[in-house]
């Protein structure tokens, strides 16, 4: 039963190695791309809805002992990210499919899909290893893939993107690494479970080492998770990125290193640890600054990428002011905002990425009137921008209502002013491309009323990703249960 | 105290090639410089693993009926090979990406990249 894991993880390994070979034939390798990945889907989702069946189930690999072999474990939180995860990237991919046409030739989109294919096997990879090593080298796989998705596109400014990308990111691997090594020292474990029974003992013993690994670690993934001081990666990467891959970059890629920051607080060390050394209250810190600092930086750009880049930074910000209250209900808002920002942000970059495809136009001010050529994206773009600022009847609403609540029983309620301020500044940044986008005149269209002239696949996964914001904000209460019996699982089995 | 040191003399040795490593990736201009700084850092974490599993007068880990005490422990050893592997990786990916970035400018400075705007 528990090796289902395979199924999710070998289709994509399989294809992501047969499609070099296919590189002539188009269309072929088209269809591959989309069938191993529709196929992974459908497993994760196949986990979920059996989930109660194989939790807590585990593989181990080679038959080794557990702590010497790899073993992939299945928690709830790994199984709904997953599921999650594979949902988004599937909803992209059938965007890229059209759209990357207009990035690369069309031959070289056999590379483009074997860097997806890899990239996901090392999300999923990460997400249900239970091995700290093996996460490590899952994590090296993402990066390289992640920055060779920027690079995919032959500019100047491309290259120099994903450069500074990968050698902040391989900073951060080695600080993981050199956490790792520490934790290793200590307790001679690098099975999460067994590492975290053997922490408790060694903190006793040796709590300026345990200190440290922690120090390392969250630097590590501040970095990878663009947490705000160490952002500076980030806007060049996601605004230069062809649409498809910033979609990828900001809806998931981010997101899988707050997934292991809230595994290593709860499951490798304790909560209370953080809380000795005010790691916490920095951390809360620094998310504050960030919601405000990426706020602000958004209002000023031009150009309408950066403007998305610059405003992930601010929700990263929410992310990490949910895991750093440390309760359930913290930990939940957060959960659910990498849901409600990973479909919110993809909805963005998607139609931004439709906006370009048919006006090859990304300034600010030239998106004037874009609703009468363009009403449909615009309004995909219109319904996600108005999540993030938070207006009923979106999935953004329910996330930032949760936070709040999360917020005002924590012991910084004062937080929840900055939370509010911050969604005043995101209708400052997006309204106004919104209003000018539907009413005011442009002096290019010759009739009234247009339609996207965009390829099937690219409206089909703009109208999903639409229907999905509506539908879970209006009817949030599914998702919220999987995501609290996650959360409660998890603060169980931790603590 | 200096026995100390000398006892620590790995911890010491790897925190200071962190440290040279990471103010060369930081600081430098050259982009293979840059790189070199981050193989520096790669060392160091790599000079601290292996050390952590090594034990004074620690033999090989090969059990033959003649030693069967006194082994370093190999589990170490075998994570880094597979961290040289991916440090390697990363390291050939980013030499890629500079000698796309030089066709562009014919610099490997980021000071004449960041001018130059063709």
């Amino acid at each position: 039963m528990s090796t289902i894991i395979l199924w999710i993880l070998l289709p994509l390994l399989i294809s992501a190695l047969i499609l070099p070979l296919l590189k002539k034939h188009v269309l072929l390798v088209k269809v591959i791309f989309m069938v191993s990945i529709l196929l992974s889907t459908i497993f994760s989702w196949w986990v979920v809805i059996n989930g109660a069946d194989i939790v807590n189930t585990s593989v181990v690999f080679g038959s080794w002992d557990v702590s010497i072999g790899i073993e992939f474990k299945f928690t709830w939180i790994a199984m709904v990210f997953s599921a999650f995860v594979m949902s988004a990237a599937s909803l992209v991919s059938l965007y890229a499919l059209s759209d990357m046409s207009h990035h690369i030739e069309e031959k070289r989109f056999a590379s483009y899909a074997t860097l997806v294919l890899l990239m996901l096997f090392a999300i999923n990879g990460i997400t249900f290893t239970n091995d700290i090593f093996n996460m490590y080298v899952f994590m090296e796989i993402l990066s390289i893939t992640s920055a060779a998705i920027i690079s995919i596109k032959h500019s100047k400014a491309n290259y120099l993107a994903s450069f500074r990308y990968l050698m902040l990111n391989s900073i951060g691997s080695i600080s993981i690494l050199m956490a790792i090594a520490f934790l290793y020292m200590v307790s001679g474990q690098l099975n999460m479970d067994a590492l975290a029974l053997a922490l408790n003992q060694a903190y006793i013993d040796y709590p300026t080492v345990i200190a440290m690994a922690m120090i390392f670690m969250l630097v590590g993934f501040g970095i990878k998770a663009a947490m705000f001081p160490l952002h500076v990666w980030l806007p060049d990467a996601h605004s230069n990125a062809p649409s498809p891959s910033s979609a990828l970059l900001s809806g998931v890629v981010v997101k899988v290193y707050i997934i292991l920051v809230i595994r290593m607080m709860h499951l490798v060390y304790r909560f209370s640890w953080f809380e000795a050394l005010n790691l916490n209250s920095a951390l809360s810190i620094f998310a504050l600054l960030g919601i405000l600092a990426g706020s602000l930086f958004a209002m000023g750009q031009k150009d309408i990428k950066r403007m998305l880049a610059y405003s992930s930074i601010a929700q990263i910000g929410y992310l990490f002011l949910g895991i750093s209250l440390g309760t359930s209900a913290g930990l939940s808002a957060t959960l659910f905002h990498i849901m409600t920002h990973g479909v919110l942000k993809i909805g963005l970059f998607l139609s931004v990425g439709a906006f370009i495809y048919q006006t090859h136009k990304r300034r600010i001010i030239e998106l004037e009137g874009i609703g009468y050529e363009m009403p449909l994206t615009l309004t995909v773009f219109g319904f996600s921008a108005l999540g993030l600022i938070g207006i009923p009847g979106t999935m953004g609403f329910m996330s930032k209502f949760y936070l709040s609540t999360a917020l005002i029983n924590s012991t910084i309620p004062l937080a929840l002013i900055i939370v509010i301020l911050s969604s005043f500044l995101n209708a400052v940044y997006y309204m106004p491309i919104i209003i000018n986008g539907f009413l005011k005149d442009n002096h290019r269209r010759d009739k009234d009323f247009g339609v996207d002239k965009l390829p099937i696949t690219m409206k089909i996964s703009l109208i999903s990703l639409l229907v999905i914001n509506v539908s879970i904000g209006l009817f949030p209460s599914f998702l919220k249960d999987v995501i609290d019996m996650a959360v409660n699982t998890m603060m169980r089995g931790g603590l | 105290m200096i026995e100390q040191i000398l006892s620590h003399m790995n911890y010491i040795g790897a925190m200071a090639l962190f440290v040279i490593g990471l103010h060369t990736v930081l600081t430098h201009s050259n982009l293979v410089k840059r790189i070199i700084g981050l193989n520096i850092m790669e060392t160091a974490v790599f000079l601290f693993f292996v050390s952590i599993g090594t034990i004074t007068n620690g033999i090989s880990p090969i059990f033959t009926p003649t030693t069967q005490t006194g082994f370093i422990n190999p589990i170490p050893s075998a994570l880094i090979l597979t961290g040289i592997v991916v440090a390697v990786s990363i390291s050939a990916y980013s030499l890629s990406l500079i000698i796309k970035i030089y066709e562009f400018t014919k610099s490997c400075e980021l000071k004449d990249i960041l001018e130059d705007n063709s």
